[in-house]
C-alpha cells in the first residue's frame, strides 16, 4: 500500500520537476533577454570613439539618463543638489546654475538669466531625479559650444566641434560644383525589393533631398538625371564635365544573394582593385589602358571623400562602413575624384525598412553633406599654402 | 492533501503538453545542427561522363574540383568539393566542364551567384591565357543587380577558374551571346579581362 502510494507521489513528482525546469528555463531566458537589452546611451566624439557609455531608463518612448551622466559627458567638476521633497534639481557646471523641477519642461540657467524649454521634461525614477537625453542634446551645444547629433534607434550620441567657416573656405566653397548622379534609371530599374521598391526609385528621391541640402551650403550641385529617364554612362560623364564637377558622387542600392547581408558600402573604382585589370592590354584598347591611367590620378582624392564619407556615415551603422576597391563601370573615365556609395541593401530587410524611413534618409542625407563639407575643408587646407605669401 | 482527480489530471496534462513542445523544439532544433553540419560534405550525384567523340574511350577517373558558392552564413564564398569525370587531354572541354558545374551547383544553405537558368554557351582560352566565357544572355538580364552581387557572381567564376587551372589561365573574360560587354548589372567594369588581387 505504501508502495503504491509512493509511486503515486513519484509518478507526481516527474511532470511537476518537468514543469519546474521548464519555468526556470522560461525565467533564466527572461532574463537574459532583458540583461542582453538593457539600454545604454553611448556618447561619442567625432571620430567615432567612445566617450562615455551610461546605463539608461526607457519610459515610454523616452530615455532618461542619472545626474551623474552631467560629470561624463559636460563637466567633471559640474556638482548637484537634489531638493527630494520638493523635486528641485540644481546643477552647477561652467560658472552657471541650472535649476530643473521634476516633470516640467521649463528650466532656468544663471547667471545669464536664460530660460529654456526642453522637448521632455525630466522625471525621478525610483526617487531619483532622471534627465531626459534631451537635455543633453539641448544643453551640451550652449554649454561646450558642440554640436550634438543623437541617433535613437542606436541610442548614440556623438558630441563634435562646432564647425565655422573661416571667410575663406566660404568662399571657398562656392566655387565647388559637385555632381550627384542617381544610379539607373527609366527602364533600367537597377535593384528591387521583394516588396517592389525599386533602386533607381529610392536614388533618385535621397539625390534630391541631398541637392536640396547641399545647396544650403552653397555650394552648386548638379544631378545626372532629374527625372525617371535612362541615362548612359557617357551621358552622365558629358553632364558632370559640362558642369566643371569636381567630385562625383553616385547613388545606388545594394543587393546580395544572402539576404542576411546589410549595410552602407562605399566603393571606389580601382582598377587594380579587389578584382583588377590586367598590366597588358590587348592592342585594341591602349586607348582605354591610357584613360584608366589617368583616372588613377584622382583615386587618392577619391579615397579622401571615401573615407570623409566613411567617419560621417559609420555614425548611423552599427558596423563599421567598408571602402571597397573595385573596377567600376559607373566612374570609368570620371576624370574628377569619384565614388559609388551604396545606401543599403534591399535584399535585406532591416535595410529596406531603414530606407523607407524619412527621419533615416533625412539622417544620411545629413551625413554626406557633412562629409562633402569635412572633404571641403580637407582639400582647401591642402590646397592653400600654410603660410600666406600675400 | 488530496487532490481532485480531474483537475489533477488536467494539470498533468498540461505540463506533459509544455514538456512535449519542449522537446519537439528541442529536437528540431537538433535535427537543424544535424543537417546543417551535413553540409560539408554533399552529396552529389553520380559525376556524368563526358560526351567522348569515340564511344570506346575509357571514361577519364573523377577528379575534385572546387566551386566557389556563396555561404548565406557567413556572407563569404566558400571552395564546396565536387566530383567530376574531367577531359583530361582538352583544356577547353575541362574548362567548359568546370564552369557548367558553377551554373548548376547549389547545394542547401549555399548560394548561387549565378543567376539560376543561365547557360554557358562557348568557352575558348587565347595563347595569352585569357579564358572567354560567352554566356547566354540571362547572365545579365536575371541578375539580381546591386555592386556586392555583381561582385559575388564575377568573384566566384574567377575564384573557380583559378583556383582547378592555375598554370593555364591568368585572366578571366566574360561575354554574353558572343559579345564583350561593358558590365553585368551597371556596376563592375567587365570591358577587360579580369584577374584577382592576392
Ligand atoms: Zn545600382
Amino acid at each position: 500500500m505504501q508502495k503504491i502510494q509512493e509511486r503515486c507521489v513519484n509518478r507526481d513528482a516527474v511532470p511537476v520537476k518537468i514543469g519546474a525546469l521548464f519555468l526556470c528555463i522560461l525565467v533564466l531566458a527572461i532574463t537574459l533577454k532583458g540583461i542582453a537589452q538593457a539600454p545604454t546611451v553611448r556618447f561619442i566624439d567625432a571620430d567615432g570613439k567612445i566617450i562615455a557609455e551610461i546605463p539608461a531608463h526607457h519610459q515610454g518612448e523616452q530615455v532618461y539618463l542619472p545626474i551623474d551622466a552631467v560629470k561624463q559627458v559636460i563637466d567633471p567638476r559640474a556638482t548637484h543638489q537634489y531638493n527630494h521633497p520638493r523635486k528641485r534639481l540644481t546643477l552647477k557646471t561652467k560658472g552657471r546654475q541650472i535649476r530643473l523641477q521634476m516633470g516640467k519642461s521649463a528650466i532656468s540657467i544663471e547667471p545669464d538669466g536664460q530660460t529654456l524649454t526642453l522637448a521632455t521634461p525630466p522625471i525621478t525614477i525610483a526617487q531619483q531625479p532622471m534627465l531626459p537625453v534631451n537635455f543633453f542634446i539641448q544643453l551640451l551645444p550652449m554649454l561646450n559650444n558642440v554640436e550634438v547629433i543623437y541617433n535613437s534607434n542606436l541610442n548614440r550620441l556623438q558630441i563634435r566641434p562646432k564647425r565655422t567657416w573661416t571667410p575663406a573656405e566660404t568662399n571657398n566653397t562656392q566655387n565647388w560644383a559637385i555632381i550627384v548622379d542617381p544610379g539607373h534609371g527609366g527602364p533600367d530599374h537597377g535593384g528591387a525589393s521583394s516588396t517592389g521598391r525599386l533602386e533607381k526609385n529610392i536614388v533618385l528621391t535621397l539625390a534630391k533631398q541631398l541637392q536640396e541640402r547641399i545647396k544650403q551650403q552653397g555650394i552648386q550641385v548638379h544631378l545626372t538625371r532629374e527625372t525617371d529617364t535612362q541615362k548612359t554612362h557617357f551621358e552622365r560623364i558629358q553632364i558632370a564635365k559640362q558642369n566643371q564637377g569636381q567630385l562625383f558622387l553616385s547613388l545606388h542600392c545594394n543587393a546580395s544573394f544572402s539576404p542576411h547581408e546589410k549595410g552602407i558600402r562605399i566603393y571606389l573604382n580601382n582598377p587594380k582593385g579587389r578584382i583588377r585589370f590586367p598590366n597588358t592590354t590587348k592592342p585594341a584598347l591602349i586607348g582605354q589602358q591610357l584613360k584608366v591611367l589617368a583616372q588613377v590620378n584622382f583615386l587618392k582624392q577619391s579615397q579622401d571623400f571615401a573615407q570623409a564619407l566613411q567617419t560621417e556615415l559609420n555614425f548611423l551603422t552599427e558596423t563599421p562602413i567598408q571602402i571597397i576597391d573595385i573596377p567600376l563601370i559607373a566612374l570609368s573615365e570620371t576624370y574628377m575624384p569619384a565614388v559609388v556609395l551604396e545606401l543599403g541593401y534591399l535584399s535585406n530587410f532591416e535595410d529596406l525598412e531603414k530606407l523607407s524611413n524619412a527621419e533615416y534618409t533625412a539622417s544620411v542625407v545629413e551625413a554626406i553633406t557633412r562629409a562633402l563639407q569635412r572633404y571641403i575643408s580637407f582639400i582647401n587646407q591642402q590646397t592653400s599654402p600654410t603660410a600666406p605669401e600675400e | 492533501m488530496k487532490h481532485n482527480n480531474s483537475a489533477g489530471f488536467s494539470r498533468l496534462l498540461v505540463i506533459w503538453g509544455i514538456t512535449l513542445v519542449v522537446v519537439a523544439i528541442c529536437l528540431g532544433g537538433t535535427l537543424l545542427l544535424i543537417e546543417r553540419s551535413k553540409l560539408t560534405a554533399i552529396p552529389v550525384a553520380p559525376p556524368p561522363l563526358p560526351t567522348a567523340a569515340n564511344p570506346s574511350d575509357t571514361p577519364p577517373p573523377p577528379q575534385e574540383v572546387n566551386l566557389f558558392l556563396l555561404d548565406a552564413t557567413t556572407l563569404t564564398l566558400v571552395p564546396i568539393k565536387i566530383e567530376r569525370r574531367l577531359h583530361t587531354n582538352d583544356l577547353t572541354k575541362r574548362l567548359n566542364q568546370v564552369v557548367t558545374a558553377l551554373i548548376q551547383e547549389t547545394p542547401p544553405n549555399f548560394r548561387n551567384t549565378i543567376p539560376r537558368g543561365t547557360e554557358l554557351h562557348e568557352v575558348y582560352i587565347d595563347n595569352q591565357q585569357t579564358a572567354y566565357l560567352d554566356f547566354s544572355s540571362h547572365l545579365t538580364d536575371g541578375h539580381i543587380g546591386g555592386t556586392t552581387a555583381e561582385f559575388l557572381t564575377v568573384t566566384a567564376i574567377l575564384k573557380t577558374i583559378f583556383d582547378a587551372f592555375p598554370d593555364h589561365i591568368k585572366q578571366v573574360q566574360i561575354l554574353i551571346d558572343g559579345e564583350e560587354i561593358k558590365t553585368i548589372a551597371g556596376h563592375l567594369n567587365l570591358s577587360q579581362p579580369l584577374r584577382l588581387t592576392q
